[in-house]
């Protein structure tokens, strides 16, 4: 038994020798680079490019950032969720405010007290008076235009401005086809373009606060009755009607999507700033008439859904309070700071990541159509969301999937009225 | 004779241990951990976890939207171990028969499986909604002229074919060293006997080929009900989630809908229906099992 007894010894003292020896190294590692920190990114489209601000930023300081990326399919929160329970936590992490609501209380650090919280004002995500989460950038959504095309199928310049109501947007989609652009429109298939941001515009157009549309949604909500889902399902029925994938709506490919509007096959594609990247690889010039109309919802042109566009900060950051040390969560504070107030950090976020800084001392100019039409319009007044208001964390894969039947033309309006005011009912 | 008794206990733990010890620790500890995860309302997150009983059992085993995926699933398990067993048995074969470049076949085949199944996943996902598209609208083929993957039956199909197409090498392997392996006195036998084609393969060697068999239908079944990263880069669930199997009905309830307890309570009923059924087939196939 003895032998038993000391073979099992062994090998627990090779096993802890084994990782204790990639601790030492790590730590050798970390006296001759500065702090090592993490960075989980949720926003695969600037991956690269966050990899590379890490790179200038160790060049500056020294301190080391590894930006650890969210796979394909995979969700931000269940790999944060995972990364926190086997005890790797990143020291920031990227996430949706939804995630935030649910984290902030067991994982995220109290950052009111940093110098930023004067720079993004509204944008920071404050539960309790206090702030929890650094908003990592402005997005704005709404039915993107190639304006080059549509002035060359008509043979004329038209004002988009001019286009304010779900009729005038109505019209312009049935000249386009009269001259010769027969589907104008991509409508893409994805369940979070569907569920989360077409449904969206019911929320994000909400004109009291967040608690109450939360009290309104689940106080039994009659969908089929209600004008402004019986509005937004009028312009989602355009979209279906000059779709451009109108005999296999399901089978509309995002990349294809962004590559038609590039070159003008379409004029139209309801999606957000985000999409310049696909767009750009798709072949689209920053130089050419890119931009955003409004989700139009009804014929009232003095509706602000009609005249404005929705844009909000989208992701924020958090910095890990429950795992790392103090020396980590300075380097990570350092971090965040040398994106909003150092030269090469508001330089590359706008140039390299194409993104739109929630900070307002950011000024350096942005490099593409959408970013630029969104930051022009931020300096308007001309866009509008809904603060604190998050959606259920499953709300854009289940209406998701609601709205693609819908738009596959496998369930009809009531149906879908139906299954929203099911979802809502569930969330007592 | 005591003492004799203690040393074989005493050598087998020394072999055994080293294996029982990670056995212990990626099985059976996750396992009885995710049990006693069933029995509370844990989101994932937070530190403390409510006991709440049975309760998610309960809820588990009157929620249709995960018996619906369940019977899909089945639905799924059957065609694909009914056709990876009939293609890999049937290569396996004609593999063996000597046929010009064989060993190019066998290792052509057996290629697919090389590749993960993310991966796999996304190639299929290009081919049926890119490629097999612009191919039915130049050719005028009607069954691909639209994406197969945007609506729910051809979607279910789609699934079968790649995975059929990924795992049929592998058990051809498996059934080519069943093959190789058999007795050639026996098929001479036969032969002299006067069975001939389909009575030869029937009566004498699938009967010898039973061991291989048992493997290749425990090995489909088991890696068909666990189906996750085709089904996750392929459909995507989708369309509407027609195609969602019920390793992903799991995960989405435990990390979309963030019921981890839920999601752990499906699970162990996923255990227990992979685990009859598989006790089931390996009991029935070793039954039939003879020896030349």
């Amino acid at each position: 038994m003895k032998k038993v007894l000391s073979l099992i010894l062994v090998l627990s003292l090779v096993a802890t020798s084994v990782f204790a020896g990639g601790e030492n190294e790590e730590s050798s590692q970390d006296t001759e680079v500065g702090t090592k920190i993490s960075f989980l990114n949720s926003k695969g489209e600037i991956q690269i490019a966050l990899e590379k601000m890490a790179e200038a930023y160790q060049a500056e300081t020294s301190n080391e950032v590894e930006i650890l990326s969210c796979g394909a399919g995979e969700i931000p929160y269940t790999k944060v969720t995972t990364l926190y329970n086997s005890g790797n936590a990143p020291t920031l992490s990227m996430l949706d405010p939804t995630d935030i609501y649910a984290l902030y209380d067991t994982y995220a650090l109290d950052l009111s007290n940093e110098k930023w919280v004067s720079e993004v004002g509204s944008n920071a995500l404050s539960i309790d008076n206090k702030v929890y989460a650094y908003p990592f950038c402005v997005e704005g959504r709404g039915i993107i235009y190639n304006g080059d095309a549509i002035n060359e199928t008509l043979n004329r310049d038209v004002d988009m401005s001019s286009i304010n109501s779900v009729e005038k947007f109505g019209a312009l989609l049935k000249e386009l086809r009269a001259n010769g652009m027969e589907y104008p429109v991509f409508l893409a298939k994805e369940d979070w373009s569907l569920g989360a941001h077409q449904l969206g515009y019911l929320y994000d157009s909400y004109e009291n606060s967040a608690d109450e549309l939360n009290k309104e949604l689940r106080a039994g909500y009659d969908a089929k009755n209600d004008e402004k889902f019986n509005q937004l399902i009028d312009t989602l029925d355009l979209e279906i009607e000059y779709n451009y994938f109108h005999n296999d709506p399901l089978g509309a490919d995002y990349d294809e999507g962004a590559m038609l509007l590039a070159d003008g096959t379409v004029a139209f594609w309801a999606n957000g700033s985000w999409a310049w990247p696909n767009m750009a690889e798709g072949g689209a010039q920053a130089s050419a008439n890119f931009g955003f109309l409004p989700f139009f919802l009804g014929n009232d042109t003095s509706y602000f859904a009609n005249t404005k566009i929705q844009a909000s900060p989208s992701k924020f950051v958090i910095i890990d309070g429950a795992q790392a040390s103090q020396e980590e969560q300075e380097a990570a504070k350092e971090f965040l700071n040398w994106l909003v107030y150092s030269e090469t950090g508001q330089e590359m976020f706008v140039n390299e990541a194409a993104l739109i800084s929630a900070a307002k001392n950011n000024a350096v100019p942005q490099s593409n159509p959408l970013s630029q039409d969104i930051v022009e319009k931020l300096a308007n007044n001309n866009t509008y969301y809904l603060p604190g208001f998050a959606a259920p964390s499953d709300h854009w894969s289940v209406m998701g999937a609601a709205m693609q039947k819908y738009v596959a033309g496998v369930s009809n309006r009531d149906e879908l009225a139906m299954s929203f005011d099911k979802y809502w009912e569930k969330q007592q | 004779m005591i003492e004799k008794k203690n040393e074989h206990i005493k050598a087998g733990l020394m072999f055994a241990s080293p294996g029982l010890f990670f056995f212990a620790m990626v099985v059976l500890i996750p396992f009885f951990y995710g049990f006693y995860l069933t029995l509370t309302n844990w989101n994932g997150v937070v530190n403390e976890k409510t006991f709440v009983g049975l309760s998610n059992y309960i809820i588990t085993i009157n929620d249709p939207e995960f018996w619906n995926s369940m019977l899909l699933t089945l639905k799924y398990v059957v065609w694909v171990v009914l056709l990876v067993n009939i293609i890999g048995f049937v290569l396996g074969y004609l593999l063996t028969n000597g046929l010009k470049g064989q060993n190019f076949f066998r290792s052509g085949f057996f290629t697919p499986n090389l590749i993960g199944g993310i991966v796999l996943g996304f190639i299929w996902e290009f081919l049926f909604s890119r490629v097999f598209v612009a191919i039915g609208k130049s050719s005028g083929f009607e069954s691909l002229t639209s994406s197969w993957l945007s609506s729910p039956d051809t979607a279910f199909w789609a699934l079968v074919i790649v995975t059929v197409w990924q795992l049929v090498g592998y058990m051809m392997l498996i059934y080519i060293s069943g093959f190789t392996s058999m007795s050639r006195d026996v098929l001479e036998a036969a032969s002299i006997d006067g069975a001939t084609g389909l009575r030869k393969v029937k009566d004498v060697i699938f009967p010898l080929m039973m061991p291989s068999v048992v493997i290749c239908t425990f090995l489909t079944l088991q890696r068909a009900f666990m189906v996750y990263d085709i089904n996750l880069t392929l459909t995507n669930g989708g369309p509407f989630k027609s195609t969602v199997l019920v390793a992903m009905h799991v995960y989405d309830k435990a990390f979309t809908e963030r019921l981890y307890g839920i999601g752990q309570a499906e699970a162990i009923f996923l255990f227990l229906v992979v685990a009859i059924i598989s006790v089931i087939q390996v009991k029935t196939g070793r039954s039939r099992e003879v020896e030349a």
